[in-house]
Protein backbone atom coordinates (compact mmCIF):
# COMPACT_ATOMS: atom_id res chain seq x y z
CA UNK A 1 0.00 0.00 0.00
CA UNK A 2 1.33 3.70 -1.22
CA UNK A 3 0.91 6.43 1.42
CA UNK A 4 -1.45 7.92 -1.28
CA UNK A 5 -3.75 4.99 -1.37
CA UNK A 6 -4.01 5.28 2.35
CA UNK A 7 -4.00 9.03 2.51
CA UNK A 8 -7.09 8.64 -0.38
CA UNK A 9 -8.67 5.81 1.81
CA UNK A 10 -8.62 8.41 4.86
CA UNK A 11 -9.41 11.72 2.80
CA UNK A 12 -13.10 12.00 4.71
CA UNK A 13 -11.72 12.19 8.38
CA UNK A 14 -8.64 14.11 7.50
CA UNK A 15 -10.79 16.72 5.98
CA UNK A 16 -13.20 17.00 8.94
CA UNK A 17 -10.20 16.55 11.38
CA UNK A 18 -8.93 19.70 9.81
CA UNK A 19 -12.24 21.45 9.79
CA UNK A 20 -13.02 20.76 13.38
CA UNK A 21 -9.21 22.11 14.46
CA UNK A 22 -9.85 25.11 12.73
CA UNK A 23 -12.97 25.87 13.94
CA UNK A 24 -11.12 24.69 17.33
CA UNK A 25 -8.75 27.38 16.85
CA UNK A 26 -11.69 29.87 16.01
CA UNK A 27 -13.48 29.24 18.79
CA UNK A 28 -10.54 29.93 21.17
CA UNK A 29 -9.34 33.28 19.40
CA UNK A 30 -13.08 34.33 20.34
CA UNK A 31 -13.29 33.63 23.12
CA UNK A 32 -10.39 35.34 23.89
CA UNK A 33 -7.21 32.82 24.10
CA UNK A 34 -3.91 34.45 22.99
CA UNK A 35 -2.93 33.73 19.29
CA UNK A 36 -0.08 32.08 20.03
CA UNK A 37 -1.55 29.59 22.84
CA UNK A 38 -3.78 28.71 20.08
CA UNK A 39 -1.31 28.40 17.84
CA UNK A 40 1.11 26.24 19.79
CA UNK A 41 -2.13 23.67 20.71
CA UNK A 42 -2.57 23.44 16.98
CA UNK A 43 0.80 22.49 16.12
CA UNK A 44 1.02 20.22 19.03
CA UNK A 45 -2.43 18.24 18.05
CA UNK A 46 -0.99 18.10 14.49
CA UNK A 47 2.07 16.47 15.42
CA UNK A 48 0.06 13.95 17.48
CA UNK A 49 -2.21 13.34 14.67
CA UNK A 50 0.19 12.94 12.29
CA UNK A 51 2.23 10.58 14.18
CA UNK A 52 -0.46 8.50 15.40
CA UNK A 53 -1.38 8.40 11.43
CA UNK A 54 1.67 7.77 10.09
CA UNK A 55 2.08 4.73 13.02
CA UNK A 56 -1.16 3.84 11.33
CA UNK A 57 -0.25 3.39 7.56
CA UNK A 58 3.26 1.50 8.98
CA UNK A 59 1.03 -0.85 10.45
CA UNK A 60 -1.32 -1.96 8.02
CA UNK A 61 1.18 -1.96 5.46
CA UNK A 62 3.41 -4.56 6.98
CA UNK A 63 0.09 -6.30 7.97
CA UNK A 64 -0.63 -6.26 4.13
CA UNK A 65 2.73 -7.06 3.48
CA UNK A 66 2.56 -10.31 5.94
CA UNK A 67 -0.21 -11.58 4.33
CA UNK A 68 1.14 -11.03 0.80
CA UNK A 69 3.66 -12.82 2.10
CA UNK A 70 2.12 -15.98 3.32
CA UNK A 71 -0.17 -16.27 -0.33
CA UNK A 72 2.88 -15.28 -2.29
CA UNK A 73 4.14 -18.67 -0.11
CA UNK A 74 1.44 -21.04 -0.75
CA UNK A 75 0.85 -23.92 -3.47
CA UNK A 76 -2.82 -23.77 -3.61
CA UNK A 77 -3.28 -20.11 -3.18
CA UNK A 78 -6.99 -20.47 -2.96
CA UNK A 79 -6.64 -22.01 0.55
CA UNK A 80 -5.10 -18.44 1.47
CA UNK A 81 -8.11 -17.71 4.20
CA UNK A 82 -7.65 -21.02 5.44
CA UNK A 83 -3.95 -20.73 6.37
CA UNK A 84 -4.23 -16.64 7.10
CA UNK A 85 -3.55 -15.66 10.84
CA UNK A 86 -6.18 -14.64 13.01
CA UNK A 87 -7.70 -10.82 12.09
CA UNK A 88 -6.26 -8.03 14.15
CA UNK A 89 -9.40 -6.55 14.36
CA UNK A 90 -13.05 -7.38 14.33
CA UNK A 91 -13.28 -6.04 10.64
CA UNK A 92 -10.52 -8.08 9.34
CA UNK A 93 -11.60 -11.41 11.10
CA UNK A 94 -15.04 -10.68 9.09
CA UNK A 95 -13.76 -10.44 5.89
CA UNK A 96 -11.46 -13.06 5.89
CA UNK A 97 -14.09 -14.66 7.28
CA UNK A 98 -15.99 -13.79 4.26
CA UNK A 99 -12.99 -15.22 1.91
CA UNK A 100 -13.46 -18.30 3.67
CA UNK A 101 -16.90 -19.21 3.15
CA UNK A 102 -16.16 -17.93 -0.45
CA UNK A 103 -12.85 -19.99 -0.67
CA UNK A 104 -15.48 -23.35 0.84
CA UNK A 105 -18.68 -22.48 -1.72
CA UNK A 106 -16.17 -22.65 -4.65
CA UNK A 107 -14.43 -25.40 -3.51
CA UNK A 108 -17.76 -27.47 -3.25
CA UNK A 109 -18.54 -26.01 -6.64
CA UNK A 110 -15.13 -27.54 -8.18
CA UNK A 111 -15.67 -31.11 -6.57
CA UNK A 112 -19.02 -31.31 -7.21
CA UNK A 113 -18.03 -30.33 -11.12
CA UNK A 114 -14.67 -33.11 -11.16
CA UNK A 115 -17.16 -35.66 -9.52
CA UNK A 116 -19.57 -34.96 -12.70
CA UNK A 117 -16.21 -35.25 -14.67
CA UNK A 118 -15.28 -38.25 -13.56
CA UNK A 119 -18.48 -39.68 -13.44
CA UNK A 120 -18.88 -38.98 -16.99
CA UNK A 121 -15.67 -40.48 -18.37
CA UNK A 122 -15.64 -43.26 -16.37
CA UNK A 123 -19.34 -43.85 -18.25
CA UNK A 124 -17.09 -43.30 -21.15
CA UNK A 125 -14.45 -46.09 -20.56
CA UNK A 126 -17.49 -48.56 -19.35
CA UNK A 127 -19.32 -47.62 -22.79
CA UNK A 128 -15.94 -48.45 -24.97
CA UNK A 129 -15.65 -51.49 -22.96
CA UNK A 130 -19.16 -52.60 -23.99
CA UNK A 131 -19.41 -51.46 -27.22
CA UNK A 132 -15.88 -53.79 -27.94
CA UNK A 133 -17.50 -56.92 -27.34
CA UNK A 134 -20.60 -56.27 -30.25
CA UNK A 135 -17.56 -55.28 -32.49
CA UNK A 136 -15.56 -58.54 -31.12
CA UNK A 137 -18.68 -60.61 -31.75
CA UNK A 138 -18.85 -59.21 -35.24
CA UNK A 139 -15.22 -59.60 -36.10
CA UNK A 140 -16.11 -63.59 -34.90
CA UNK A 141 -19.04 -63.95 -37.20
CA UNK A 142 -17.80 -62.17 -40.32
CA UNK A 143 -14.92 -64.91 -40.52
CA UNK A 144 -17.34 -66.93 -41.96
CA UNK A 145 -18.53 -64.80 -44.40
CA UNK A 146 -17.37 -64.86 -48.43
CA UNK A 147 -14.32 -63.20 -48.28
CA UNK A 148 -14.47 -59.93 -50.36
CA UNK A 149 -17.62 -59.29 -47.88
CA UNK A 150 -15.33 -59.84 -45.03
CA UNK A 151 -12.39 -57.48 -46.00
CA UNK A 152 -14.98 -55.06 -46.48
CA UNK A 153 -16.81 -55.48 -43.24
CA UNK A 154 -13.22 -55.86 -41.26
CA UNK A 155 -12.59 -52.40 -42.95
CA UNK A 156 -15.23 -51.13 -41.49
CA UNK A 157 -15.26 -52.66 -38.26
CA UNK A 158 -11.52 -51.31 -38.38
CA UNK A 159 -12.57 -47.69 -38.35
CA UNK A 160 -15.38 -48.02 -35.85
CA UNK A 161 -12.48 -49.69 -33.00
CA UNK A 162 -10.37 -46.42 -34.04
CA UNK A 163 -13.39 -44.15 -33.44
CA UNK A 164 -13.63 -46.01 -30.33
CA UNK A 165 -10.22 -45.77 -29.23
CA UNK A 166 -10.18 -42.08 -30.09
CA UNK A 167 -12.85 -41.46 -27.58
CA UNK A 168 -11.63 -43.96 -25.24
CA UNK A 169 -8.31 -41.58 -25.07
CA UNK A 170 -10.18 -38.95 -25.50
CA UNK A 171 -11.59 -39.16 -21.91
CA UNK A 172 -8.60 -40.66 -20.14
CA UNK A 173 -6.66 -37.92 -21.67
CA UNK A 174 -9.30 -34.73 -20.76
CA UNK A 175 -9.51 -36.82 -17.13
CA UNK A 176 -7.32 -34.93 -14.22
CA UNK A 177 -6.47 -38.69 -12.76
CA UNK A 178 -4.07 -39.98 -15.09
CA UNK A 179 -4.01 -43.79 -14.99
CA UNK A 180 -0.82 -44.92 -16.78
CA UNK A 181 2.02 -46.73 -15.70
CA UNK A 182 5.11 -46.30 -16.84
CA UNK A 183 7.24 -48.71 -17.21
CA UNK A 184 10.39 -50.41 -18.84
CA UNK A 185 8.84 -51.35 -22.28
CA UNK A 186 10.25 -52.41 -25.84
CA UNK A 187 9.94 -50.33 -28.71
CA UNK A 188 9.30 -52.67 -30.79
CA UNK A 189 6.74 -54.41 -28.83
CA UNK A 190 4.93 -50.87 -29.06
CA UNK A 191 5.27 -50.69 -32.70
CA UNK A 192 3.74 -53.98 -33.32
CA UNK A 193 0.98 -53.33 -31.12
CA UNK A 194 0.08 -50.06 -32.98
CA UNK A 195 0.77 -51.46 -36.87
CA UNK A 196 -0.94 -54.43 -35.42
CA UNK A 197 -4.21 -52.50 -34.19
CA UNK A 198 -4.05 -51.16 -37.93
CA UNK A 199 -2.96 -53.74 -39.86
CA UNK A 200 -6.71 -53.74 -41.94
CA UNK A 201 -6.44 -49.68 -42.60
CA UNK A 202 -2.63 -49.82 -43.98
CA UNK A 203 -3.02 -53.16 -45.99
CA UNK A 204 -6.10 -51.83 -48.04
CA UNK A 205 -4.47 -48.81 -48.39
CA UNK A 206 -1.42 -50.54 -49.98
CA UNK A 207 1.01 -48.90 -47.11
CA UNK A 208 4.21 -50.97 -46.86
CA UNK A 209 5.78 -50.48 -43.64
CA UNK A 210 9.46 -50.86 -42.33
CA UNK A 211 11.51 -50.27 -39.70
CA UNK A 212 14.89 -50.12 -38.22
CA UNK A 213 16.78 -50.27 -35.31
CA UNK A 214 13.56 -50.89 -32.75
CA UNK A 215 15.63 -52.74 -29.79
CA UNK A 216 15.53 -50.43 -27.61
CA UNK A 217 14.01 -49.62 -24.00
CA UNK A 218 11.67 -47.37 -23.33
CA UNK A 219 10.29 -46.24 -20.31
CA UNK A 220 6.65 -45.12 -20.86
CA UNK A 221 2.87 -46.61 -20.81
CA UNK A 222 3.24 -49.18 -23.56
CA UNK A 223 -0.51 -48.72 -24.51
CA UNK A 224 -1.02 -44.92 -24.49
CA UNK A 225 2.29 -44.85 -26.79
CA UNK A 226 1.11 -47.60 -28.96
CA UNK A 227 -2.44 -44.98 -29.10
CA UNK A 228 -0.08 -42.24 -30.47
CA UNK A 229 1.72 -44.07 -32.77
CA UNK A 230 -1.48 -45.36 -34.32
CA UNK A 231 -2.96 -42.00 -35.05
CA UNK A 232 0.85 -41.27 -36.64
CA UNK A 233 0.23 -44.55 -38.74
CA UNK A 234 -3.59 -43.95 -39.43
CA UNK A 235 -2.76 -40.67 -41.04
CA UNK A 236 0.01 -41.95 -43.05
CA UNK A 237 -2.47 -44.39 -44.45
CA UNK A 238 -5.13 -41.09 -44.93
CA UNK A 239 -3.04 -39.05 -46.51
CA UNK A 240 -0.85 -41.06 -48.72
CA UNK A 241 0.68 -40.22 -51.96
CA UNK A 242 1.73 -42.92 -54.22
CA UNK A 243 3.90 -46.07 -53.16
CA UNK A 244 3.07 -45.11 -49.69
CA UNK A 245 6.17 -46.38 -47.43
CA UNK A 246 6.11 -45.83 -43.80
CA UNK A 247 9.51 -46.14 -41.83
CA UNK A 248 9.66 -46.56 -37.88
CA UNK A 249 13.32 -46.16 -36.68
CA UNK A 250 14.94 -46.38 -33.42
CA UNK A 251 17.94 -44.48 -32.03
CA UNK A 252 19.64 -43.90 -28.81
CA UNK A 253 20.47 -40.64 -28.45
CA UNK A 254 22.56 -40.10 -25.07
CA UNK A 255 20.12 -41.53 -22.57
CA UNK A 256 16.91 -40.97 -24.97
CA UNK A 257 15.58 -43.05 -27.17
CA UNK A 258 13.80 -41.63 -29.98
CA UNK A 259 11.57 -42.84 -33.00
CA UNK A 260 10.67 -41.55 -35.91
CA UNK A 261 7.98 -41.98 -38.41
CA UNK A 262 8.14 -40.98 -41.82
CA UNK A 263 5.92 -41.36 -44.41
CA UNK A 264 6.19 -40.73 -47.81
CA UNK A 265 2.77 -38.61 -47.85
CA UNK A 266 1.17 -35.99 -49.27
CA UNK A 267 3.15 -33.60 -46.43
CA UNK A 268 1.70 -30.65 -44.69
CA UNK A 269 1.99 -27.06 -45.52
CA UNK A 270 4.34 -25.17 -43.83
CA UNK A 271 2.21 -22.40 -42.61
CA UNK A 272 -0.03 -25.22 -40.95
CA UNK A 273 2.57 -26.91 -38.97
CA UNK A 274 2.39 -24.55 -36.24
CA UNK A 275 -1.26 -25.17 -35.49
CA UNK A 276 -1.36 -28.84 -36.09
CA UNK A 277 -1.37 -30.17 -32.43
CA UNK A 278 -4.29 -28.00 -31.84
CA UNK A 279 -7.57 -29.09 -30.62
CA UNK A 280 -10.49 -29.50 -33.67
CA UNK A 281 -7.34 -28.24 -36.37
CA UNK A 282 -8.34 -29.73 -39.63
CA UNK A 283 -6.01 -28.48 -42.12
CA UNK A 284 -6.04 -28.13 -46.03
CA UNK A 285 -5.13 -31.84 -46.40
CA UNK A 286 -8.26 -32.79 -43.68
CA UNK A 287 -10.66 -30.49 -45.66
CA UNK A 288 -10.27 -31.57 -48.82
CA UNK A 289 -10.00 -35.24 -47.94
CA UNK A 290 -13.29 -34.94 -45.47
CA UNK A 291 -13.89 -36.74 -42.48
CA UNK A 292 -10.58 -35.22 -40.69
CA UNK A 293 -11.96 -34.36 -36.78
CA UNK A 294 -8.70 -32.39 -35.80
CA UNK A 295 -8.44 -34.83 -32.71
CA UNK A 296 -6.03 -37.36 -33.68
CA UNK A 297 -2.67 -35.24 -33.60
CA UNK A 298 -4.57 -32.89 -30.57
CA UNK A 299 -4.79 -36.15 -28.50
CA UNK A 300 -1.12 -37.18 -29.48
CA UNK A 301 -0.12 -33.94 -27.97
CA UNK A 302 -1.75 -33.94 -24.83
CA UNK A 303 -0.78 -38.07 -24.32
CA UNK A 304 2.50 -37.41 -25.34
CA UNK A 305 2.91 -34.09 -23.02
CA UNK A 306 1.69 -36.74 -20.04
CA UNK A 307 4.51 -39.33 -20.57
CA UNK A 308 7.02 -36.78 -21.19
CA UNK A 309 7.31 -38.10 -24.48
CA UNK A 310 8.62 -34.77 -26.93
CA UNK A 311 6.96 -34.44 -30.04
CA UNK A 312 8.67 -33.43 -33.30
CA UNK A 313 7.17 -32.61 -36.43
CA UNK A 314 8.67 -32.22 -40.04
CA UNK A 315 6.97 -31.89 -43.45
CA UNK A 316 7.48 -31.12 -46.83
CA UNK A 317 4.82 -30.89 -49.19
CA UNK A 318 4.60 -33.80 -51.69
CA UNK A 319 7.25 -35.08 -50.08
CA UNK A 320 6.16 -36.71 -46.72
CA UNK A 321 6.07 -36.35 -43.27
CA UNK A 322 8.33 -37.38 -40.46
CA UNK A 323 7.17 -37.12 -36.78
CA UNK A 324 9.93 -37.86 -33.85
CA UNK A 325 9.12 -39.04 -30.51
CA UNK A 326 12.03 -38.32 -27.78
CA UNK A 327 11.06 -40.94 -24.95
CA UNK A 328 12.35 -39.61 -21.57
CA UNK A 329 15.02 -40.88 -19.95
CA UNK A 330 14.75 -43.24 -17.10
CA UNK A 331 16.44 -40.57 -14.61
CA UNK A 332 14.51 -37.70 -15.87
CA UNK A 333 11.24 -39.47 -15.10
CA UNK A 334 11.64 -39.96 -11.85
CA UNK A 335 11.19 -36.63 -11.09
CA UNK A 336 7.92 -36.08 -12.75
CA UNK B 1 -7.28 -82.76 -28.02
CA UNK B 2 -6.94 -80.05 -26.21
CA UNK B 3 -9.36 -78.89 -24.40
CA UNK B 4 -10.29 -74.70 -24.02
CA UNK B 5 -12.84 -73.60 -21.48
CA UNK B 6 -14.47 -70.40 -22.75
CA UNK B 7 -15.67 -68.18 -19.46
CA UNK B 8 -17.34 -65.35 -21.08
CA UNK B 9 -20.76 -63.62 -20.94
CA UNK B 10 -21.89 -62.44 -24.16
CA UNK B 11 -23.55 -65.30 -25.76
CA UNK B 12 -22.41 -64.32 -29.83
CA UNK B 13 -18.99 -64.04 -28.63
CA UNK B 14 -19.00 -67.35 -26.63
CA UNK B 15 -20.96 -69.44 -29.20
CA UNK B 16 -18.86 -67.96 -32.53
CA UNK B 17 -15.71 -68.66 -30.73
CA UNK B 18 -16.61 -72.03 -29.55
CA UNK B 19 -17.08 -73.00 -33.40
CA UNK B 20 -13.62 -71.22 -33.85
CA UNK B 21 -11.84 -73.29 -31.87
CA UNK B 22 -13.26 -76.06 -32.92
CA UNK B 23 -12.67 -75.48 -36.51
CA UNK B 24 -9.09 -75.24 -35.43
CA UNK B 25 -8.88 -78.59 -33.92
CA UNK B 26 -9.51 -78.28 -30.45
CA UNK B 27 -12.10 -78.99 -27.39
CA UNK B 28 -14.24 -75.96 -26.53
CA UNK B 29 -16.05 -76.15 -23.38
CA UNK B 30 -18.30 -73.49 -22.58
CA UNK B 31 -19.11 -72.15 -19.38
CA UNK B 32 -22.80 -72.23 -18.76
CA UNK B 33 -23.21 -71.15 -15.32
CA UNK B 34 -20.96 -68.67 -13.76
CA UNK B 35 -21.49 -69.49 -10.07
CA UNK B 36 -20.59 -72.62 -10.86
CA UNK B 37 -17.75 -72.06 -13.06
CA UNK B 38 -14.72 -73.43 -10.61
CA UNK B 39 -16.77 -76.86 -9.99
CA UNK B 40 -17.33 -77.38 -13.86
CA UNK B 41 -13.37 -76.45 -14.38
CA UNK B 42 -12.45 -78.98 -11.80
CA UNK B 43 -14.77 -81.43 -13.11
CA UNK B 44 -13.77 -80.55 -17.09
CA UNK B 45 -10.20 -80.41 -16.09
CA UNK B 46 -9.51 -78.05 -19.18
CA UNK B 47 -6.15 -77.48 -20.76
CA UNK B 48 -6.52 -74.05 -21.33
CA UNK B 49 -9.11 -71.15 -19.78
CA UNK B 50 -9.83 -68.38 -21.94
CA UNK B 51 -11.84 -65.74 -19.06
CA UNK B 52 -13.53 -63.00 -19.59
CA UNK B 53 -12.55 -60.31 -16.66
CA UNK B 54 -15.67 -58.40 -16.90
CA UNK B 55 -18.18 -61.26 -15.71
CA UNK B 56 -21.72 -60.79 -14.14
CA UNK B 57 -21.58 -60.68 -10.67
CA UNK B 58 -18.56 -61.95 -10.99
CA UNK B 59 -15.20 -60.26 -10.97
CA UNK B 60 -13.12 -62.08 -13.60
CA UNK B 61 -9.76 -60.73 -11.87
CA UNK B 62 -11.05 -62.50 -8.68
CA UNK B 63 -12.56 -65.43 -10.26
CA UNK B 64 -9.25 -65.89 -11.73
CA UNK B 65 -7.31 -66.06 -8.38
CA UNK B 66 -9.82 -68.75 -6.98
CA UNK B 67 -9.32 -70.42 -10.40
CA UNK B 68 -5.59 -70.91 -10.13
CA UNK B 69 -5.91 -72.71 -6.69
CA UNK B 70 -8.54 -75.57 -7.76
CA UNK B 71 -7.01 -76.11 -11.72
CA UNK B 72 -3.41 -76.01 -13.40
CA UNK B 73 -4.18 -74.85 -16.65
CA UNK B 74 -2.98 -71.85 -17.83
CA UNK B 75 -5.59 -68.90 -18.09
CA UNK B 76 -5.51 -65.91 -20.87
CA UNK B 77 -7.52 -63.52 -19.79
CA UNK B 78 -9.98 -61.65 -22.56
CA UNK B 79 -11.10 -58.50 -21.57
CA UNK B 80 -12.07 -54.81 -23.20
CA UNK B 81 -10.22 -53.41 -20.27
CA UNK B 82 -7.16 -51.87 -22.31
CA UNK B 83 -5.43 -50.24 -19.73
CA UNK B 84 -1.77 -51.21 -18.14
CA UNK B 85 -3.31 -51.00 -14.81
CA UNK B 86 -5.83 -53.82 -15.54
CA UNK B 87 -2.56 -55.32 -17.56
CA UNK B 88 -0.63 -55.62 -14.72
CA UNK B 89 -3.49 -56.50 -12.33
CA UNK B 90 -4.40 -59.65 -14.39
CA UNK B 91 -0.82 -61.18 -14.93
CA UNK B 92 -0.23 -60.35 -11.43
CA UNK B 93 -3.24 -62.74 -10.49
CA UNK B 94 -1.58 -65.80 -12.45
CA UNK B 95 -3.00 -65.02 -15.74
CA UNK B 96 -0.95 -66.85 -18.33
CA UNK B 97 -1.25 -63.95 -20.89
CA UNK B 98 -3.89 -60.88 -21.62
CA UNK B 99 -5.83 -60.55 -24.89
CA UNK B 100 -7.86 -57.12 -25.31
CA UNK B 101 -10.99 -57.10 -27.03
CA UNK B 102 -11.53 -56.38 -30.07
CA UNK B 103 -9.19 -59.31 -30.76
CA UNK B 104 -7.90 -60.50 -34.15
CA UNK B 105 -8.59 -64.03 -34.93
CA UNK B 106 -4.95 -64.89 -36.09
CA UNK B 107 -3.65 -63.08 -32.76
CA UNK B 108 -6.05 -64.93 -30.65
CA UNK B 109 -4.73 -68.58 -31.88
CA UNK B 110 -1.22 -67.62 -31.96
CA UNK B 111 -1.98 -66.53 -28.13
CA UNK B 112 -3.84 -69.55 -27.37
CA UNK B 113 -1.31 -72.17 -29.16
CA UNK B 114 1.89 -70.16 -27.14
CA UNK B 115 0.13 -70.54 -24.01
CA UNK B 116 -0.16 -73.98 -24.67
CA UNK B 117 3.23 -74.76 -25.94
CA UNK B 118 4.53 -72.76 -22.45
CA UNK B 119 2.20 -74.87 -20.13
CA UNK B 120 3.46 -77.97 -22.01
CA UNK B 121 0.22 -79.56 -23.34
CA UNK B 122 1.67 -79.77 -26.42
CA UNK B 123 4.17 -82.02 -28.08
CA UNK B 124 5.99 -79.14 -28.55
CA UNK B 125 6.71 -79.76 -32.05
CA UNK B 126 8.15 -76.96 -34.49
CA UNK B 127 8.14 -79.35 -37.42
CA UNK B 128 4.95 -78.91 -39.87
CA UNK B 129 4.29 -81.79 -42.55
CA UNK B 130 1.86 -81.72 -45.32
CA UNK B 131 1.91 -82.96 -49.26
CA UNK B 132 5.34 -84.74 -48.36
CA UNK B 133 7.06 -81.39 -47.53
CA UNK B 134 8.70 -81.06 -44.23
CA UNK B 135 9.45 -77.52 -42.87
CA UNK B 136 10.94 -77.17 -39.31
CA UNK B 137 10.57 -73.52 -37.78
CA UNK B 138 13.36 -73.33 -35.50
CA UNK B 139 15.39 -74.13 -38.41
CA UNK B 140 14.24 -72.58 -40.76
CA UNK B 141 14.50 -75.38 -43.53
CA UNK B 142 12.22 -76.88 -45.68
CA UNK B 143 12.95 -80.91 -46.69
CA UNK B 144 11.50 -82.86 -48.90
CA UNK B 145 12.92 -86.91 -49.48
CA UNK B 146 16.13 -86.03 -48.30
CA UNK B 147 16.94 -82.43 -49.87
CA UNK B 148 16.89 -79.89 -47.70
CA UNK B 149 16.67 -76.08 -48.41
CA UNK B 150 17.46 -72.90 -46.29
CA UNK B 151 14.07 -70.38 -46.16
CA UNK B 152 14.24 -66.76 -44.85
CA UNK B 153 12.08 -65.42 -42.75
CA UNK B 154 9.46 -64.26 -44.99
CA UNK B 155 9.39 -67.86 -47.14
CA UNK B 156 9.39 -69.53 -44.12
CA UNK B 157 5.78 -67.89 -42.73
CA UNK B 158 4.38 -67.86 -46.22
CA UNK B 159 4.88 -71.84 -46.62
CA UNK B 160 4.02 -72.45 -43.05
CA UNK B 161 0.41 -70.87 -43.77
CA UNK B 162 -0.22 -72.51 -46.58
CA UNK B 163 1.30 -75.47 -45.48
CA UNK B 164 -1.35 -75.28 -42.00
CA UNK B 165 -3.66 -74.57 -44.66
CA UNK B 166 -2.62 -77.73 -47.05
CA UNK B 167 -5.30 -78.45 -49.79
CA UNK B 168 -7.07 -75.18 -49.71
CA UNK B 169 -7.15 -72.05 -51.33
CA UNK B 170 -5.39 -69.35 -49.23
CA UNK B 171 -5.69 -66.14 -50.67
CA UNK B 172 -3.10 -62.95 -51.29
CA UNK B 173 -4.73 -60.89 -48.67
CA UNK B 174 -5.17 -64.04 -46.55
CA UNK B 175 -1.49 -64.52 -46.51
CA UNK B 176 -0.47 -61.23 -46.39
CA UNK B 177 -2.76 -60.67 -43.17
CA UNK B 178 -0.95 -63.94 -41.87
CA UNK B 179 2.69 -62.18 -42.19
CA UNK B 180 1.68 -59.24 -41.02
CA UNK B 181 0.22 -60.47 -37.59
CA UNK B 182 4.17 -62.21 -37.83
CA UNK B 183 5.81 -58.42 -37.71
CA UNK B 184 6.44 -59.13 -41.62
CA UNK B 185 4.96 -55.40 -43.62
CA UNK B 186 5.06 -56.95 -46.59
CA UNK B 187 2.74 -55.39 -50.00
CA UNK B 188 1.19 -56.93 -52.24
CA UNK B 189 4.47 -56.93 -54.93
CA UNK B 190 6.96 -57.74 -51.76
CA UNK B 191 4.54 -60.78 -51.85
CA UNK B 192 5.06 -61.73 -55.37
CA UNK B 193 8.85 -61.71 -55.06
CA UNK B 194 8.52 -64.09 -52.15
CA UNK B 195 6.12 -66.39 -53.00
CA UNK B 196 9.06 -66.53 -57.02
CA UNK B 197 11.75 -66.88 -54.58
CA UNK B 198 10.01 -69.60 -52.32
CA UNK B 199 9.03 -71.45 -55.58
CA UNK B 200 12.54 -71.25 -56.92
CA UNK B 201 13.65 -72.91 -53.95
CA UNK B 202 11.18 -75.74 -53.90
CA UNK B 203 12.02 -76.52 -57.28
CA UNK B 204 15.59 -76.82 -56.57
CA UNK B 205 14.58 -79.37 -53.99
CA UNK B 206 12.37 -81.32 -56.73
CA UNK B 207 8.87 -79.70 -56.31
CA UNK B 208 8.74 -77.40 -59.07
CA UNK B 209 4.73 -77.35 -58.90
CA UNK B 210 3.95 -77.61 -54.81
CA UNK B 211 2.57 -74.09 -54.58
CA UNK B 212 -0.19 -74.10 -57.57
CA UNK B 213 -1.87 -70.46 -58.55
CA UNK B 214 -5.42 -70.41 -58.58
CA UNK B 215 -5.97 -67.39 -60.79
CA UNK B 216 -8.51 -64.76 -58.91
CA UNK B 217 -8.57 -66.99 -56.07
CA UNK B 218 -4.67 -67.11 -54.53
CA UNK B 219 -2.69 -69.99 -53.90
CA UNK B 220 -2.72 -73.64 -52.76
CA UNK B 221 -0.21 -76.37 -51.59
Amino acid sequence: MRMSEFLADHMGQLLLRAVFAGAAVLFLLATGTAPGVAVLLLIVWLLVFTTSQVVDYLRQRARLQELEGIMDSLDKQYLFAELAPRGRTVYERRLLDFCRRAGRAMATQVSEAQAAQREYREYVESWVHEVKTPITAAGLICRNAEPEFRRRLAQELAQIEAHVERALFYARAESLEKDFILRESNLSDIVSQAVGQHRTLLIQSGVRVETEDLEQTVFTDGKWAAFILGQLLQNAARYRGNQPLVTLSGRQLGRQVQLTVSDSGIGIPAHELPRIFDRGFTGSNGRAQGGSTGMGLYLCKKLADCLDIGLRVASEVNEGTSVTLTFPSRENLTKV
Amino acid sequence: MQKIMIVEDDQAIREELALLLENEGYAPIVGEDFSTILEQAGRECPDLVLLDVGLPGRDGFSLCANLRKSVKAPVIFVTSRSSSLDEVRALSLGGDDYITKPYSIPVLLARIKAVLRRSGATDGTDVLEAAGLCLSLTKGTVSVSGQTAELTRNELQILACLMAHAGQIVSRADLIETLWDNQIYIDDNTLSVNMTRLRTKLAEIGLPDAIKTRRGMGYQL
